[in-house]
């Protein structure tokens, strides 16, 4: 991975820490604050939900996690790197080898098919179509998707849908997997399938990082911490009262 | 580098598959352009091996003679001639000459007439020697020889045409024919010979150059053509060279006057041809090229809507790690396989057209497409489809990952 810090922390430290991220953005004469000073460490293998209103910055901020926007101010460092020291490439190389990212609209390539869509982030890897083929398949049973592996993602289900986006998260086995809203499409029951899923994938020591607005799935994980308009009002353990 | 051009051209060939028809109709362009280029190039290369063929009939190692006039002195009434004493000059002091015949033409087309039967054609005046310059061969009866001229013999060979044309018997020999007022016996009827730039080289009637000339009134005047074959260890130019200097001092030309005579081969005459054909080939393939470059233009246009039809697909493949150069190349290949696949169906259907158009049009030659004009082809679409490619892909290449997937 390009720009390691060879003075920077050792094993124990945070995977990602963030400082004083701020996202702006300038509509006309108005400054809306996406983001406003949020900092936050985040060590592997935790599960940490981040919860908040409509609209209170946490795509936002999954995506300045995922390395998919720039932050107008403020550090990030993931495991290793600054982030804002590096080139489109080299963020590229980064959301191919480190991020899984489970988007809240999946976001699947509509005319792939499921496993075809799994494969793809191995083609940026130089991985040959059998070997491809071969993990993406496997990264499918994990999902139980064994038999729709053929199917285009307008013939399957929304929760379908999402189980093929979490195995395209999971095939390249990413430090961190990030994940908007994976239940915000979905009635409850697959929800909790889904859910389930995650929590094995976090006894397996899966660093997940997690955006709702439901408290119930939130409570799910290790931590939850709170955004209101662009900046962190609470960081608690799971289970902890809310008031 | 290998991996992400292989893995580009599957993802570029789905894309063209899925969207068949639109990929068929942007790529027309440079379909009918290919046709077209191919369309012409196959007849004219065709035509021009065909006229190849032709020529070698003319015998390949004889010179003409002509006389030749320019413009400028005919305005001032001035006309050159070639006499008989310039060819007993050329047979008494020329070197390196097999045979040599003198050919007088009648002035224009002669009527020619058997029994009922008339019709035109070219009657020239020659002797027993044209048969080796002109590579003639008689299929009946015999050539002239040499006694029919010293006689001035009223002797005919005909061509094969003019047999036809006047409902001759299979054998003409021994008939007699009416040349322009004169009875003229027929001794020979010469082998088919074929056109050759639509000249029917059997629309001929031979008669004794003697006779010829006491036919044609004002002897004086008389400008002859002479036709020689060399000898086998003779070269075209030093042969040339030596009747130049001949019969410039013949007719007393100073030094910076220009030859009143012209000296052909028939590869010139053929170069000469070849030459119009090329240039012909090159000014419509000149012209056809542009619709080339609209069929590129077209290909950009399609392009570019494709890369904001598939702005959020970018957008999704960068957030998995695909990286510029991998958008870039999936984009320029897919531009450059549209633009390729149209210069195959092209080639195809310019080759058709060829085909079809050569073989309804009787004696016109085989079209034939020569592998360089294939090549060409093939490489120009290519060519065109990574240049009007480079705009749209570098487009995709660029887009910011979070604003295409916003994208809606
Ligand atoms: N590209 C943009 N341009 C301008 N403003 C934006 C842009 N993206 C987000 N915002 C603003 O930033 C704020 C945070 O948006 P964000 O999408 O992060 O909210 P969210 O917490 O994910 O909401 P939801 O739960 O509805 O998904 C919103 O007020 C939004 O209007
Ligand atoms: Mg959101």
């Amino acid at each position: 991975m390009a720009a390691k810090e060879s003075t920077g922390p050792g094993e124990n430290a945070p995977l990602i820490r963030l400082r004083d991220i701020a996202k702006h953005y300038e509509m006309g004469s108005q400054l809306v604050r996406a983001l406003d000073g949020v900092s936050v460490e985040i060590n592997r293998g935790d599960w940490v939900s981040f919860i908040g209103s409509s609209g209170s910055g946490k795509s936002t901020f999954l995506n300045i996690l995922g390395c998919l926007d720039r932050p107008t101010r403020g550090q990030y460092f993931l495991n290793g790197a600054y982030v804002e020291e590096l080139g489109p490439n080299q963020l590229a190389e980064i959301r191919n080898r480190e991020i899984g990212f489970i988007f809240q609209s999946f976001n699947l390539l509509p005319r792939a098919t499921a496993l075809g869509n799994v494969a793809q982030p191995l083609i940026y890897r130089r991985i040959g179509y059998r070997r491809r083929r071969e993990m993406a398949r496997e990264a499918l049973r994990r999902v139980g998707l064994e038999d729709r592996v053929d199917h285009l993602p307008n013939q399957l289900s929304g929760g379908q849908r999402q189980r093929v986006a979490i195995a395209r998260a999971l095939v390249t086995e990413p430090s961190i997997l990030l994940a908007d809203e994976p239940t915000g499409n979905l009635d409850s029951r697959t929800s909790a399938d889904i859910m389930q899923l995650f929590d094995q994938l976090h006894r397996e020591g899966q660093t997940l990082i997690l955006v709702t607005h439901e408290e119930d799935v939130a409570g799910l994980g290790d931590r939850v911490v709170e955004l209101l308009d662009g900046k962190i009002i609470r960081d608690r353990r799971a289970g902890e009262p809310l008031a | 580098m290998f991996h992400v051009i292989f893995e580009s051209t599957r993802s570029a060939l789905v894309s063209i598959l899925a969207h068949g028809l639109r990929s068929f109709l942007t790529t027309l362009g440079i379909v009918i352009g290919v046709a077209s280029v191919i369309a012409v190039v196959s007849l004219t290369q065709g035509m021009s091996a065909f006229i190849g063929e032709s020529f070698s009939s003319l015998g390949s190692n004889s010179l003409t003679i002509q006389s030749h006039t320019p413009i400028a002195e005919q305005m001032r009434g001035v006309r050159a001639r070639l006499t008989p004493e310039d060819l007993e000059l050329i047979e008494r002091r020329g070197e390196g000459i097999a045979s040599i015949t003198p050919i007088l033409y009648a002035n224009r087309s002669t009527q020619v007439r058997y029994a009922a039967q008339t019709t035109f054609s070219q009657i020239m005046g020659t002797t027993y020697a044209y048969r080796d310059v002109a590579q003639s061969w008689v299929q009946r009866g015999r050539f002239i020889a040499e006694s029919d001229n010293l006689t001035r013999r009223r002797v005919a060979v005909i061509g094969e045409t003019v047999r036809e044309d006047l409902a001759l018997p299979e054998n003409p020999v021994n008939e007699y024919v009416d040349l322009g007022g004169e009875w003229f016996k027929v001794i020979g009827l010469l082998e088919p010979k074929g056109e050759i730039m639509g000249f029917n080289q059997d629309d001929i009637v031979l008669v004794p150059y003697a006779t010829m000339v006491s036919l044609s009134g004002n002897q004086a005047r008389q400008d002859i053509q002479i036709q020689l074959s060399l000898s086998e260890d003779a070269e075209v130019a030093d042969v040339t060279r030596q009747l130049t200097a001949l019969l410039r001092n013949a007719h007393d030309l100073g030094p910076d006057e220009d030859d009143d005579f012209t000296i052909n081969t028939p590869e010139q005459l053929m170069e000469t041809f070849d030459t119009i054909i090329n240039m012909v080939t090159l000014v419509i393939g000149g012209i056809v090229s542009i619709s080339l470059l609209v069929g590129g233009i077209g290909i950009m246009n399609i392009m570019l809507v494709s890369v904001t039809e598939r702005t959020r697909e970018i957008g999704i493949c960068k957030a998995i790690g695909a990286k510029r150069h991998h958008i870039l190349a999936q984009f320029l290949i897919e531009a450059m396989l549209l633009s390729l696949l149209g210069g195959l169906i092209g080639l195809a259907l310019g080759y058709g057209f060829g085909t079809a158009i050569s073989s309804s049009i009787e004696s016109f030659p085989p079209a034939s497409i020569p592998l360089w004009a294939a090549a060409l082809a093939m490489g120009f679409s290519a060519f065109v489809g990574i240049l009007f490619g480079i705009l749209p892909a570098a487009k995709a290449a660029n887009l910011d990952p979070i604003d295409a997937l916003r994208y809606e």
